[in-house]
């Protein structure tokens, strides 16, 4: 089959990540995303390591870069009427719109869902940011390191003795664009049945918050805040991660879940049965949870002598849950990512030969494909008016020299 | 407005790994049913309990993450069960599992065999590594999938191992990259007529978290590191999360056209309580770049906010940050989280009615759609709790299913 969402058109409203990775999942199957950007007030993404030396400029900075393949740019002044009149043509011909922007900002242009749906009563669109775009903390100005302490994920991570920490990264960037993907793809669904649009609105805290539902009923339901707790578990001991040998200057661990007493004996025979781990005392999980900082320490002087991908292949040989802590280099060498073509290659005018990543969901009967790089600031404008609107070139001159087009 | 994915049938076989995919499906309108073996899923009997009293119907995590699900038992293993597996699966659009690869398959209810059975039928695996590949035979769980994803290596302290979240955020990831491939394949077969294979992977789907970064490598030749509570800017680290009187807050002294107004509203609120010193007040926030500060001026700034946030609550402050836009937001825990006036001006906090056991306070709808149609549909399913329903639509009358009971195999 032709790519899935080949023909479907996604205009694309805001910048950062959480918007942006979100159309990815459409795009890396054939959707044009077209995002309308300005240079005057450019993606943060583009600005983020800006300097007056920076190699291309705008159009220079990576991170925008490996998040935004496979995208179309137009450069808009939304400053001015005329330009905000293109937006407007724009948003009525694609077929769904999603954008990031703090709430109001669209509704400010008249780029809002009431707006536009006067004009096109089966328009999909999704605005998603931080708090949602109602209530009274829905101008609350963060970013994902905010979004990410609000809906509780920092709380549940780090040591119980220090500060909490967070995942790295973000995670309501991470988790909203996934969400965002499901209802924009579920939305048109929807509306290929029955023919009705509709507004989305995302709070990427919300989001978030409902991942976290088990932490929530814990405390509705018995008063009790679950709390971050290191790499243990409550189910199972050990669980953790232990120190390798260092490779190349660099420190090394590997990561070891022994899920239940058969997994125990499993690892005790693959230590070799020493006396320590013999003990009856340790063969339940109850055992080992009282005695959980001693086993720990035992188990990493055993992995302290070895490469983190011995041990985690000796671990596994034996069927025990067990994975090498990979960083950022390891896993562009990592096979299993490598098998799933999970990074691809794009060509970059400014930064040259890059890996980009896809998403993480392989189809038996289409893949996901990675065919252009990033777009430099408003690349595709005359393109995308001339082919989606039908413009012609005598007016895109006039626009182009009243400054309309950035 | 009818809903999202009305008239969408989901069996949903996953462990813990999937649950949260079958419910934000169930929660856009599919009738999602959750096939468990006779004795109850695993997660049934994992603490913590509600009230404390170990029950199958009493799990919170099981509780949690099955609403907009009915339930059934089925023992597939057994040929009986298999043989009303298959029959179901011959009237639903999608099956979802998280079983080992090949596992299904050994039990004579692989993608071939099911595909065979219902051309329409799409299957959504969700695994730790993926179906084929040199790994797809290894064990995983959320700690081992988050270690190789590259997230786990940047996250946590220099001094000490690298470090989880404490609830499994790669099954949120997971789960919910499994839900958008069923859409997807969903839409697709609305094309092709036909449906297709599914396969997710909890490793993959923990390398985009890190946004980008493990992509960028290739550019920038960083591997990550561990930073804590701080992060690295420009030659400097600088605190990220701060204690403050009854909790943590998090707040960064980074610049930037969309930061530093709020950093000057920060000053300015410090000095409303005498607490922002001469030269904080001189600081030129029209040249500012956090980039460019050096480590002593940094830690001056830290000493500074820091002696401020000790002599608050996380509750003042962002009632504060809300008011006057300061880029601060409180480490919360689910005491805040529940108490948020926000959240209670959305009604996102939801009561749902556990038959038998009580009304207990949810996360509700994940988006609000202009139709209504995101939701918790029902309570997570008591054990067997819809085995006689479901079973009837197979055209199984009560005795039938009694005999079933009877052989173990519901």
């Amino acid at each position: 089959m032709s790519a899935l969402f080949a023909g479907t058109t996604i205009l694309e409203f805001g910048g950062g990540a959480a918007g942006p990775i979100a159309t990815r999942y459409f795009a890396d199957h054939g959707a044009t995303v077209i995002r309308v950007e300005s240079r005057r007030r450019p993606d943060f993404l583009r600005i983020l390591r800006l300097t007056p030396t920076t190699p291309g400029g705008l159009d220079g900075s990576a991170h925008f870069a490996v998040l935004n393949v496979n995208k179309l740019s137009v450069a808009l002044d939304l400053s001015r009427p005329e330009g905000v009149a293109v937006a407007r043509r724009l948003a009525l011909a694609a077929d769904a719109v999603a954008e990031n922007f703090a709430p109001g900002a669209m509704a400010r242009w008249g780029l809002d869902y009431g707006s536009l749906v006067r004009d096109r009563p089966d328009l999909v669109m999704i605005s998603t940011c931080l708090n949602g775009q109602t209530g009274p903390h829905r101008h609350y100005p963060g970013f994902g390191g905010q979004g990410s302490a609000l809906a509780g994920f920092n709380h549940l991570t780090g040591w119980p003795d220090r500060e909490p920490v967070g995942p790295f990264g973000t995670i309501t960037d991470s988790l909203s664009p996934r969400y965002a993907a499901l209802l924009l793809g579920a939305a048109l669904l929807h509306r290929r049945r029955t023919g009705e649009g509709q507004h989305i609105d995302l709070s990427q805290v919300e989001a978030g918050i409902v991942c976290l539902a088990e932490s929530i009923l814990t405390y509705t339901a018995n008063g009790e805040i679950l709390t971050r707790m290191g790499n243990r578990s409550r189910h199972a001991a050990p669980h953790g991660v232990f120190r390798c040998a260092d490779e190349a200057g660099r420190d090394r661990w590997v990561a070891v879940a022994v899920h239940d007493d058969e997994d125990w004996q499993r690892l005790v025979d693959v230590l070799g049965r020493p006396a320590w781990a013999v003990e009856p005392a340790l063969a339940t999980a109850a055992g080992r949870q009282e005695r959980v900082g001693e086993v720990e320490a035992r188990l990493e002087e055993w992995t302290r002598t070895e490469t983190a991908a011995h041990v985690a292949s000796r671990l596994q040989g034996a069927g025990i849950d067990a994975a090498p802590v990979e960083d950022f280099g390891d896993l562009h060498d990592d096979p299993q990512l490598a098998h799933r073509r999970h990074f691809r290659t794009v060509e970059h005018g400014v930064l040259g030969s890059h890996p980009a990543e896809t998403h993480a969901i392989r189809f038996s009967a289409m893949e996901p494909q990675l065919d252009a790089p990033a777009p430099r600031l408003g690349e595709h404008t005359e393109y995308v008016l001339r082919e989606l609107l039908g413009m012609g070139a005598e007016e895109i001159d006039r626009l182009r020299a009243a400054a309309v087009l950035e | 407005m009818s809903d999202a994915l009305s008239g969408i049938r989901i069996l949903d076989l996953t462990h813990e790994p999937g649950f949260l995919a079958g419910k934000v499906l169930g929660d856009l309108g599919a009738d999602v049913v959750k096939v468990e073996p006779p004795e109850g899923d695993p997660a049934r009997r994992r603490p913590p309990f509600w009230g404390g009293t170990a029950d199958a119907d009493r799990s919170l995590l099981w509780l949690a993450l099955n609403t907009s699900k009915r339930g059934i038992t089925l023992a597939v293993d057994r040929s009986r069960g298999r043989e009303l597996l298959l029959a179901l699966a011959e009237r639903a659009d999608v099956l979802l599992e998280s079983e080992a690869p090949g596992s299904l398959q050994a039990r004579g209810l692989g993608w071939e065999t099911l595909h065979a059975r219902n051309r329409r039928l799409v299957l959504c695996s969700l695994t730790p590594f993926g179906q084929t590949g040199p790994r797809a035979g290894w064990r995983g769980s959320d700690l081992t999938a988050v270690a190789a994803s590259g997230n786990l290596y940047s996250t946590g302290d220099p001094d000490r191992a690298p470090v989880r979240c404490s609830l499994p955020v790669s099954y949120y990831h997971g789960g919910l990259e499994a839900a958008v491939g069923v859409v997807f394949a969903l839409l697709a077969r609305d094309t092709t007529g036909e449906g297709q294979h599914v396969d997710v992977a909890l490793q993959a789907a923990m390398v985009m978290p890190s946004i980008g970064t493990a992509a960028m490598f290739k550019m920038t030749g960083q591997r990550g590191a561990r930073v804590g509570a701080f992060m690295s800017a420009g030659r400097t680290v600088q605190r990220e999360i701060w204690p403050c009187q009854d909790g943590f807050v998090s707040f960064a002294l980074r610049g930037g056209p969309a930061r530093v107004p709020g950093l000057i509203a920060m000053v300015a609120y410090m000095d409303e309580h005498g607490m922002a010193s001469e030269r904080l007040r001189a600081v030129d926030w029209k040249t500012y770049n956090h980039n460019l500060l050096t480590q002593a001026e940094v830690d001056a700034l830290t000493r500074e906010f820091g002696a401020f946030f000790a002599t608050k609550t996380m509750a003042e402050l962002y009632r504060a940050a809300c008011e006057r836009n300061l880029m601060l937001a409180p480490v919360n825990t689910a005491r805040e989280i529940v108490a948020s006036e926000q959240l209670a001006a959305r009604q996102f906090l939801v009561e749902v009615d556990n038959p038998g056991r009580g009304r207990l306070r949810y996360p509700g709808a994940f988006a609000a759609t202009s139709g209504q149609t995101v939701a918790i549909r029902r309570p997570a399913p008591r054990l067997g709790e819809h085995t006689v329903e479901i079973l009837a639509e197979l055209g199984l009358g009560e005795r039938d299913v009694e005999r079933l009971r009877a052989e173990g195999v519901v």
